[in-house]
């Protein structure tokens, strides 16, 4: 199978940064204690060199800074939807897949910051636009702020299997999404129907009106089908689920498909689609429990055979993670 | 029976055109947009030793990739100094030519594409990993990816990335795959016991110097120039990969070599201290790009290897090249390359696999190279038929001559003529 290593971070103005410095860069040989290259993953530049011309030391770390918020209102009882004016330059970072901010209230101690997916980012205004669940301390915190908010960004590793979801061109992809994971599939389905991809959404109708994201999907002129996708007895998916999936795979030629929902979420459907499709690629909404987002805490940790994953910052192949693909991979 | 070689140089075109003669389906999978890598910026054959060993391998029945290095030929028999009769053959036009032969020869070639990982089953290779995930299976591999870089060896081991020939930056770095395969490199020592070597030419744009010397270039082949004396020095000599060039002579003067490009023989030079030199007050480096500050850094990974080119460890992974050795140039590569590639086709399908025999300069520097580099002062040296300690041994051992029919003879007398010229499937 083959080995996916990336780091997301690895090129980008914050590289090297202080993995490298303390010799645990995810890509670099020579920054984790080696004598010669075997860089792991070419992504344009040599972070070895940009570590001895940056004086041996890391990169500039993100920092918070207080930004405006232009909009808060719940759509839910439990769903904030957040608006917050930023500068230009984040905006543009974080006009991508996978982008995600550290929110909390101004003043706020630091171990309040909750990282938060970006669901769209207009260039144009600098305004982005979050989704959040009030789920416990951080968030309720969040919903206290008024007319600022802390922010600290751009991070990108918001969803997993980028690789798969980069240079995709006139490609049918089944995006599946459910509750607030549906935030970072909109941004998804945003820049991947800019290169001219066909987009399939199915949403979770859960609660009341369906979900929140749906007249987005919609309004970026994806096809969208709303079901019921859980046996909620059993934790399985439900036959009016499976049967749409078997109708969608059969009609279209899917080259990936992207999981919006949780870890166990994630390996319901992904092991049911490669079950139909074993050249299907997938990419799944992260979520780990990040903290730091700079691979220093180890809260987001995911083991691996072959190691242990820094995944608010370092990518895998959800398939590698979530399917059951014992005997075929390396060890 | 399927090959892949990984590395499109010289070693690398070498294997992909013996396996192909031998019968086998040959993909070759290159880095770059280019074959021929260093070769690219190489020109030198046929100096000293390598007559006799481009001709033996004439005789082997191996001599396609030489005739066409021949065929490119700028300038004949030059001297210059510590080496006699040389061929200066067109790096400008030879890359488009080998490539022409290749495709003649229903060779696959796969450009831009970068190995980066291999599947193992056992102890032996079932695929490789394309750097975007696409696998490659084949019966048998060979690693032919050179030694030199990329970006942080340069930078760690030398004086940084002079934006080479080899271009890392643009096409992604060189793997080890040996390595990947389970096999730990091996690296070439300096004089001092740090790692490596430096690359001990430049390329001037022949354009930039002075007309006296361009048409001494056209004309002669060589210009030789005395350096000013405070700007000799000697311990250039010392991080230099061709031994066979680190004499007196080049620090002591400037040797041009017209290749197309003016070949300056020595591994960098401060570009204000060259412009001081008459007919050099324009000049500029066309490669490596920053040859006024340095040069890649080679030998940094070797495989161990048996004398019939199989690296220890795996059971059908082949090397040719530097990969395989402490070897320097043109001529080297392809007499390594040229067996590894037949070996690899008959271990393919079967049958034993075959050493040259060391009566003959090409079977002999095969077996001094892999016996002479198990010792540290071995590791410091380097192994061409051009000069420093093979040379040397090529003279003691009757082995060199410039006699093509003596050469003939002998490899008729070995019942060897057109040996690699046999199909084997």
């Amino acid at each position: 199978m083959f080995r996916y290593v990336d780091c997301i971070d690895a090129g980008t103005e914050y590289c090297p940064c202080h993995l490298a410095e303390k010799g645990e860069c995810i890509i670099c040989s020579q920054l984790r204690g080696k004598n010669f290259c075997d860089c792991l993953n070419w992504k344009g530049t040599c972070i070895y060199e940009e570590f001895i011309w940056n004086n041996k030391k890391a990169k500039r770390i993100r920092e918070f800074k207080e930004f405006t918020i232009e909009n808060k209102r719940l759509i839910r009882d439990d769903l904030l939807l957040l608006q917050v004016s930023v500068n230009p330059y984040l905006a543009k970072q974080l006009n991508n897949i996978g982008s995600y901010v550290f929110l909390k209230k101004p003043g706020s101690p630091l171990c309040f910051a909750t990282p938060v997916s970006i669901m769209d980012s207009d260039i144009k205004n600098n305004l982005i636009t979050m989704v959040v669940k009030i789920l416990g301390v951080k968030t309720k915190d969040l919903l206290e702020c008024k007319d600022k908010v802390e922010l600290k960004g751009p991070y990108w590793n918001g969803i997993q299997g980028q690789i798969f979801l980069k240079n995709l061109k006139g490609n049918e992809i089944l995006i599946v999404a459910r509750g607030v994971a549906a935030a970072p599939c909109v941004m998804a389905a945003k820049k991947l129907i800019k290169a001219n991809n066909k987009i399939i959404v199915v949403l979770e109708k859960g609660r009341g009106n369906g979900n929140f994201a749906k007249e987005r999907f919609k309004s970026l002129g994806c096809e969208v089908y709303d079901v019921n996708m859980i046996n909620y007895n059993d934790y399985s998916l439900s036959e009016e689920f499976k049967n749409l999936l078997l109708e969608l795979i059969k009609k279209n030629n899917f080259k990936v498909t992207i999981s919006g929902g949780s870890d166990e979420f994630h390996r319901l459907y992904l092991n049911f689609v490669y079950a139909l499709d074993k050249s299907l690629k997938f990419a799944t909404v992260n979520n780990a429990i990040i903290t730091c987002g700079e691979g220093i805490c180890g809260s987001c940790e995911v083991k691996l055979d072959r190691g242990i994953i820094k995944s608010c910052k370092q990518q895998y192949n959800p398939a590698e993670v979530f399917i059951n693909l014992r005997g075929e991979g390396r060890k | 029976m399927k090959v892949v070689v990984i590395g499109g140089g010289w070693a690398g075109c070498a294997a992909a055109l013996q396996a192909k003669k031998c019968g086998a389906e040959v993909i070759l999978i290159e880095r770059t947009d280019l074959l021929l890598g260093l070769g690219n910026v190489g020109g030198i054959i046929r100096n000293n030793g390598r007559f006799t060993a481009a001709e033996e391998m004439i005789a082997l029945g191996a001599g396609d990739l030489f005739q066409i290095a021949d065929r490119c030929a700028r300038h004949k028999n030059v001297d210059f100094p510590g080496h006699k009769h040389a061929t200066l053959y067109d790096v400008n036009i030879i890359e488009a030519e080998v490539r022409k032969y290749l495709y003649s020869m229903g060779i696959n070639i796969l450009f831009e594409k970068r190995v980066v990982d291999v599947e193992m089953e056992g102890k032996s290779i079932k695929s490789v990993y394309l750097h975007d995930g696409t696998e490659i299976e084949g019966d048998v591999f060979i690693e032919t990816t050179g030694s030199t870089g990329p970006i942080g060896n340069c930078l760690r081991y030398g004086n940084g990335c002079s934006m080479c020939i080899l271009r890392c930056p643009s096409y992604g770095p060189r793997i080890s795959i040996s390595m990947r395969a389970g096999v730990e490199d091996l690296q070439g020592l300096r004089s001092d016991e740090s790692f490596g070597a430096m690359s001990g030419s430049c390329k001037l744009e022949k354009d930039s110097l002075s007309k006296e010397i361009r048409e001494k270039l056209d004309r002669d082949g060589v210009v030789v120039i005395p350096v000013p004396k405070e700007d000799i020095n000697m311990d250039k000599l010392n991080i230099k990969v061709c031994q066979q060039y680190a004499l007196k002579e080049f620090a002591e003067n400037i040797v041009l070599l017209d290749t197309g490009h003016a070949k300056l023989m020595t591994s960098y030079y401060p570009l204000e201290k060259l412009r001081k030199i008459p007919g050099f007050e324009r000049v500029r480096f066309i490669d490596p790009y920053s040859g006024g500050k340095a040069n890649s850094i080679r030998y940094l990974s070797m495989a161990p290897r048996d004398n019939h080119m199989k690296v220890i460890g795996v059971d059908n992974l082949f090397v040719g090249g530097e990969k395989s050795g402490l070897f320097v140039g043109h001529t080297e590569a392809i007499v390594t390359g040229t067996l590894a590639g037949y070996n690899a086709v008959r271990l393919g399908i079967g049958l034993n696999l075959v050493e040259l025999p060391s009566t003959l300069a090409v079977g002999d520097i095969i077996k001094f190279e892999n016996e002479n580099k198990k010792t540290l002062d071995g590791l410091k040296q380097r192994y061409t038929f051009a000069g420093a300690v093979y040379f040397e041994r090529m003279k003691q051992l009757d082995l060199y001559t410039t006699d093509i029919e003596k050469i003939r003879k002998k490899v008729d007398g070995l019942l060897l003529r057109d040996f690699f010229k046999n199909r084997i499937i």
